[in-house]
């Protein structure tokens, strides 16, 4: 029975793949593809490619053009960070009292999981690509990405790569996975939950997706830069270090990723105890994992250092510094895993040099602090959103890296392994600083890219409920890691019972700025006033306009027919003309 | 500026000191704690001051700059990004060479085996296993689950097992962590210096029972030790 299932299956596949095959085939011979990727017929003298688009859904079906990926990108983005945050209230909602009460220990530990990961791989790295698939191509003066096609399939891979991340939460016969973010072996090997493989093969298809859009990024930065090297802003700059990272990184995870799907699946025994060793796949995880960190960080640096400056009126305090510090970063960040491993019982020799390297990365963070800080010096500051939001990032990221140099020495290390003092650090650079910059990024470039303007008020709000949430949260899980607290724990001893309390208060706060900030966008991305003029900003006047805001500005004075939507900016310039 | 830097520099001097008072004293109840505690403190005396003149010159930075008129064209000044890259390279350096110092420590690096311990310590086997810690005494042929009783003011060895997955020694009270991997052996080192009761926790996510492993560690005097040990090889008898 099972066999004559199987063949059908089979036979149907099949069959459905000759029929796409001779589609596409068809379709080529109608359409005579560029080299590039672009589709030569509605590619016109200026290379635009965006003349002819499908309008409706299958325009976003369809695209290749950079805009659109980014904006699929964000709208993805969007998705799993809502995913995440929802799972991190359920949990918090939990926490409110010392035993479970409302979700099992079970539910629990999938939730754990599935924020871990849903934040670092399936939100994280994607949500900085949105940035630099909209923005890298403007700010390089390109026309679109190296390798548009393939552009589009790095982003198709990643709502795909999702839904088998999540499957466990909607398919009824398979449970999500409960191994943690971090995968450790023998656990993860020893769970005959189905779930676990649809986990990892999910996160192989989206880190086949990051390395694909990093290939492409760091293309792109090499052939279609209409900028010299010594023009180039510090965005692309972060992006180029960052997609160079993936480059080196990804494809461990993904060899890590397989590794352990066999073990699980074909009896290899890579990190069995009496084969490779469980120690092997923490080698290789944080071999990933580590600069994976810095993967979500450098490009939201880049950020900061985009918009500190224009709303400062001055331009960025030691660019040349900055841009080292990030290359630095983007090598040093390879020799820092084994800082995750000091309890594991490794030599003390190895753990010492890890140590030296963990500390000598700190130098070219502090770097960027302090240069960021010059920069506002003497200079003349507009506080609105953007720039809330920057400033709000570097006050984190001072907390985040002050807590992490005493992560660096190893004696304190071990006595807050494990605890919610890690948790509480790397939530003041993720959500503290990451986030941060994310929407300072995306109130930055809001007017660009819908053409209309925000509700600064509404801005404002969401910016104070979210930065005095976090200041609440993650204050709360660094003194309660101080004092003992273990990280992973669906129930807890009611001695930290209150910080509990507090860490779930201001989660809330959190959520309540998210809810304010979604409202914002939302309303005004469909009624938000119109933008009029090319540099909404007004950075011409100190001298900071950058190429991104050029094309803005000529895509206003001259529309373009586009068979877009209506929040497409274009169409709100030809109203804006008339 | 140099005015406005001298008086930041000025307040947070004093409200690192301010908070460093607060702080307290370093609490002794291990060897282990004792010396992490104390590099803990070191770190801090230099921390908090740094971080509240970060933040005093990001406030201040703000606060005076906001909406001025004309902002100052940036300049370049390799002097200043050459002086904070030494002064936080040197920053680190003595960090690292402070928590090098502690960690050479045997209360904090333990040695591989017995055999290296000076005197004469009292061994303890810790096992974990889903989702429950096992105790042996391997000098006195003693098994017990769930705790752990260990005398005060003697030097205790400890070999961290595990049965089946990857769990983790953790009693935060005495500074003591360890992970228990299958097959390996890792190893602790301490002296407690408090009698009382201290909670062991897992600290490495071992599945569904990860947030209900605890066990207790009972640090005694050394007659009441001796009867509990004695009491042990009378029952297993």
């Amino acid at each position: 029975m099972v066999g004559l299932t199987q063949t059908v299956v089979t036979a149907g596949m099949g069959i459905a793949l000759i029929g796409i095959s001779y589609w596409l085939f068809k379709v080529r011979k109608e359409k005579r593809v560029a080299a590039d990727g672009g589709v030569q017929d509605v590619v016109d003298e200026e290379g635009y490619s965006h003349h002819e688009k499908p309008s409706g859904i299958v325009r976003w079906l369809t695209t290749v053009d950079h805009k659109d990926i980014g904006l699929m990108y964000g709208a993805y983005a969007f998705f799993a960070f809502a995913f995440a945050g929802i799972s991190v209230l359920i949990m918090r909602t939990e926490l409110l009292t010392p035993e479970a009460t409302i979700i099992s220990l079970d539910s629990y530990n999938a939730l754990m999981t599935t924020h871990g990961t849903t934040m670092l791989i399936v939100f994280g790295t994607p949500v900085l690509a949105a940035f630099a698939n909209y923005f890298l191509p403007l700010l390089l003066g390109a026309d679109d990405m190296a390798f548009p096609r393939v552009n589009a399939i790095a982003f198709w891979l990643l709502p795909a790569g999702a839904l088998l991340i999540w499957a466990g939460f909607f398919l009824p016969v398979i449970e999500p996975s409960r191994t943690a973010w971090t995968m450790y072996t023998p656990l993860a090997t020893q769970s005959s939950n189905a779930g676990v493989d649809l986990f990892l093969l999910g996160q192989h298809l989206i880190g086949v997706s990051g390395i694909m859009s990093a290939i492409n990024f760091i293309t792109t930065v090499f052939t279609e830069r209409e900028v010299s090297w010594g023009e180039l802003d510090i965005f692309s700059w972060t992006i180029l270090t960052q997609a160079g990272q993936i480059a080196f990184a990804f494809p461990i995870l993904g060899a890590a990723l397989i590794m352990l799907v066999m073990d699980r699946n074909f009896a290899t025994t890579f990190f069995a105890v009496d084969g490779g060793s469980p120690i092997l796949w923490q080698h290789l995880f944080w071999f990933f994992g580590h600069p994976e960190v810095y993967i979500l960080i450098l490009p939201p640096m880049g950020i900061i250092s985009l918009v500190i400056p224009r709303f400062s009126g001055r331009k960025l305090f030691g660019f040349k510094f900055v841009v080292y510090s990030t290359l630095a970063i983007g090598v040093l960040s390879f020799g820092v895993w084994a800082h995750h491993m000091f309890t594991t019982g490794i030599d003390p020799r190895i753990r010492a040099s890890f140590m030296a390297v963990t500390l000598a990365i700190a130098v070219p963070s502090a770097v960027k602090a302090f240069n960021w800080i010059t920069t506002l010096w003497n200079g003349r500051l507009r506080l609105l959103t953007p720039m809330l939001f920057a400033l709000g990032f570097l006050f984190n990221f001072i907390v985040g890296g002050i807590t992490g140099v005493f992560l660096g020495a190893i004696p304190v290390d071990i006595y807050v392994h494990d605890t919610y003092y890690i948790v509480g650090h790397f939530h003041y650079m993720l959500m503290g600083g990451m986030v941060f910059a994310v929407f300072a990024g995306f109130y930055y470039w809001f007017p660009l890219f819908t053409g209309r303007w925000y509700d600064e008020v509404t801005g404002k709000i969401h910016f104070w409920l979210v930065f005095v949430g976090t200041q609440i949260t993650f204050v709360a899980m660094l003194i309660m890691g101080w004092g003992g607290m273990p990280r992973r724990y669906a129930t807890y001893l009611p001695r930290f019972f209150d910080m509990h309390v507090l860490a779930t208060v201001g989660a809330f706060i959190i959520a309540a700025g998210m809810g304010v900030g979604l409202v914002n966008i939302v309303l005004s991305w469909m009624y938000g006033e119109r933008i009029r003029e090319g540099d909404p900003w007004d950075l011409e006047r100190d001298g900071l306009k950058t190429p991104d805001w050029d094309w803005f500005d000529e895509n206003r004075v001259e529309p373009l027919t586009d068979g877009g939507s209506e929040t497409n900016p274009i169409d709100s310039n030809t109203e804006g003309e008339q | 500026m140099m005015d406005s830097l001298r008086r930041a520099l000025a307040l947070t001097t004093a409200g690192g000191i301010g908070l460093l008072t607060l702080s307290g004293t370093v609490a002794a109840q291990s060897t282990s704690r004792d010396l992490i505690m104390g590099l803990n403190r070191n770190l801090m005396i230099l921390a908090v001051p740094i971080g509240i003149f970060m933040t005093a010159l990001l406030l201040y930075a703000v606060l005076k700059f906001r909406n001025r008129e004309e902002p100052k064209p940036t300049g370049e000044s390799k002097a200043l990004e050459i002086s904070w890259t030494v002064a936080t390279a040197a920053i680190l350096l003595f960090v690292g060479l402070s928590a090098y110092g502690v960690m050479a420590e045997p209360a904090v690096t333990a040695p591989k085996t017995v055999e290296e311990v000076e005197g004469d310590p009292v061994e303890v086997d810790i096992t974990g296993q889903t989702f429950r810690w096992i105790f042996q005494y391997p000098e006195h042929d003693v098994t017990t689950p769930d705790t752990m009783v260990v005398p005060v003011n003697e030097t205790i060895f400890m070999r961290v097992h595990s049965r089946d997955r990857i769990h983790a020694v953790h009693v935060p009270k005495l500074a003591l962590k360890s992970d228990a991997i299958p097959g390996q052996v890792n190893t602790l080192q301490t002296t407690i210096h408090e009698e009382g009761n201290y909670t062991l926790y897992c600290a490495e996510y071992c599945g569904r029972g990860h947030s209900k492993m605890y066990a207790e560690v009972q640090v005694v005097s050394q007659a009441e030790y001796e009867e509990w040990l004695a009491d042990k090889q009378a029952e297993g008898e």
